[in-house]
């Protein structure tokens, strides 16, 4: 290569912008395209079962209200958040959200492994009014859930959507949604998804280091 | 990652390395057609702006020779060259077991002198109702409060009186910490709204709250039907988790119309079993501190 190579890129800003878009696609095609490619491998784990449909109506919900705009359902690999939030997450936990809920953005706690922490009832008063069972809360109640039924049909329709998309739902599972959402509303979903939230799906080393960690008087 | 995707990250490190390396080496030495005025010969605005030739700063080849330095021993030392683990064999789930082990390990004496008391004597350490009052506000206030004063929504107790459901010492509180404690008392709308009305004058007349005694009375031997909890004398049942009527402490209320609502629809209070979200060592300092919450630390029996 000679000066006048570089003479030539220099003098061309459209040669000049192709190949600078080039080296600095470098560090994505490296970083991003590897793990984008391979997420479609990953395999739900032991546990891990598709939701269900009162669940899978809560899920819903909570993408439409935007609840991802201030909650994350990600704990990293940090001590300060297993400390809070308990065990890291896993990308096989989140095999059957879509979309899924991860990033590290919080107004509000992380949600990853929220479930059963509170009681049925105090996640129904929270919702309605968060200020009633936390004073110093700054999120927006939600008190139309209460009043919202659910539509079992168009349940059913998201089932065979993700069917397609490889969730294992089986036809009786689709054919007993609206058996399962009888006479219940939004906020009855909501909860249902909140509290099913990281149950049963840690990674099996965990219920094990868990367990070592409460046998040790030492263990934070 | 699979040996196509290592090669392929390979490829890309070598080829962004490769080619800002080969500048780098090159662009100082690379011969300039200089023009007799010193310049490159190219000219902007007509003229105007014309481009010199001079030699690239000290500082700026200093300061790329160092990146190229950081970048390669990074490469080296750290995962990021494909599948190669890097010479320290550092991973994130490496790291965070270090840190956790190394805050353990900082814990573990404090801990360990926190395990030889009972509560009921942690509860005037210092150091136990610190550590506790963290771990209560950050699991157990969102029901009963930074204070500990309950919330009457949700049937959470007040924690700073002396009035335990089930039962307030060490033991008993540490209990209901680690598998929770789940309350039911069944509706009573069966017996009838009149019922309902007397046997709630009944109860508030049970703590001398004011009430109609005619109604009262008339509600009295009605009151064998909730004995079987609340006992005869209505003074509760701890082995149950029935609150003791006779005293002015209401979890759901003390009201007419609460006591009514409670009578007619019954009242279910859940808290959640908290092992193993916490260790039991953890479970052992929070209990400390709950039982520290309704004993000025002048009555520490200490």
């Amino acid at each position: 290569m000679a000066y006048r190579h570089f003479e030539a890129i220099e003098k061309h800003a459209g040669l000049l912008g192709i190949l600078t878009a080039i080296m600095v696609s470098i560090g994505g095609l490296a970083e991003i395209t590897p793990l984008f490619m391979e997420a479609h491998a990953v395999k739900a784990p032991p546990g891990v079962q598709p939701y269900d449909p009162l669940r899978l109506a809560g899920k819903d919900i909570y993408v439409r209200e935007g609840c991802y705009l201030c909650h994350s359902q990600m704990i990293r690999a940090l001590r300060a958040e297993t400390e809070r939030y308990g065990h890291f997450s896993t990308a096989a936990e989140s095999v059957y959200d879509r979309p899924f809920q991860w990033g590290s953005k919080r107004t509000g706690p992380d949600l990853a492994r929220v479930g059963g922490k509170y009681s049925d009832d105090w996640q129904r008063v929270h919702l309605m009014d968060p200020r009633k069972v936390v004073p110093q809360s700054n999120m927006p109640g939600y008190p139309w859930l209460a009043s919202q039924k659910l539509d079992a049909a168009d349940i059913q329709a998201r089932m065979r959507t993700l069917r397609k998309l490889g969730d294992p739902y089986s036809d009786a599972e689709i054919a007993g949604a609206p058996a399962a959402l009888e006479g219940k509303t939004e906020l009855d979903a909501v909860v249902a998804y909140l509290q099913g939230l990281g149950i049963r799906n840690e990674p099996a080393t965990a219920t094990a280091a868990t367990a070592a960690r409460a046998g040790q008087a030492g263990a934070p | 990652m699979s040996t196509g995707w290592s090669l392929w990250v390979m490829f890309l490190v070598v080829l962004n390395l490769g080619i800002t390396l080969f500048l780098f080496l090159w662009g100082p030495r690379a011969k300039i057609p200089t023009q007799p005025d010193g310049t490159s010969g190219h000219v902007w605005a007509h003229g105007v702006l014309r481009e010199g030739v001079r030699r690239l700063p000290m500082w700026w080849i200093v300061l790329s020779a160092g990146m190229f330095v950081v970048g390669f021993a990074y490469l080296a030392l750290f995962p990021g060259f494909g599948n190669y683990k890097g010479l320290l064999g550092w991973t994130s789930h490496g790291k965070l077991a270090r840190d956790v082990a190394a805050n353990d390990a900082r814990l573990a004496p404090l801990m360990e002198r926190f395990g030889l008391y009972p509560v009921e004597q942690l509860a005037g350490d210092p150091a136990a109702q610190q550590m506790g009052k963290v771990l209560f506000e950050d699991n157990c206030a969102a029901c009963h409060q930074r204070s500990g004063k309950g919330n009457v929504l949700l049937g959470a107790p007040d924690l700073t009186d002396g009035d335990w459901l089930y039962g307030g010492d060490g033991k008993a509180i540490a209990t209901s910490i680690h598998d929770g404690r789940s309350g039911v008392m069944p509706p009573w709308a069966s017996l009838g709204e009149d019922n309902v009305k007397h046997l709630a004058q009944y109860v508030l007349s049970l703590s001398g709250a004011p009430h109609d005694a005619a109604q009262a009375a008339a509600g009295q031997p009605l009151f064998a039907t909730c004995a079987a909890c609340h006992g005869a004398d209505g003074k509760g049942n701890t082995a149950l988790g029935a609150p003791n009527l006779t005293d002015k402490v209401w979890l759901h209320g003390g009201s007419v119309a609460e006591v009514e609502q409670t009578i007619r629809d019954g009242r279910q209070g859940h808290m959640p079993a908290w092992s193993p979200r916490l260790s039991d060592a953890q479970i052992h300092v929070l209990a400390a501190y709950v039982y520290h919450l309704s004993h000025a630390d002048g009555d520490d029996p200490r």
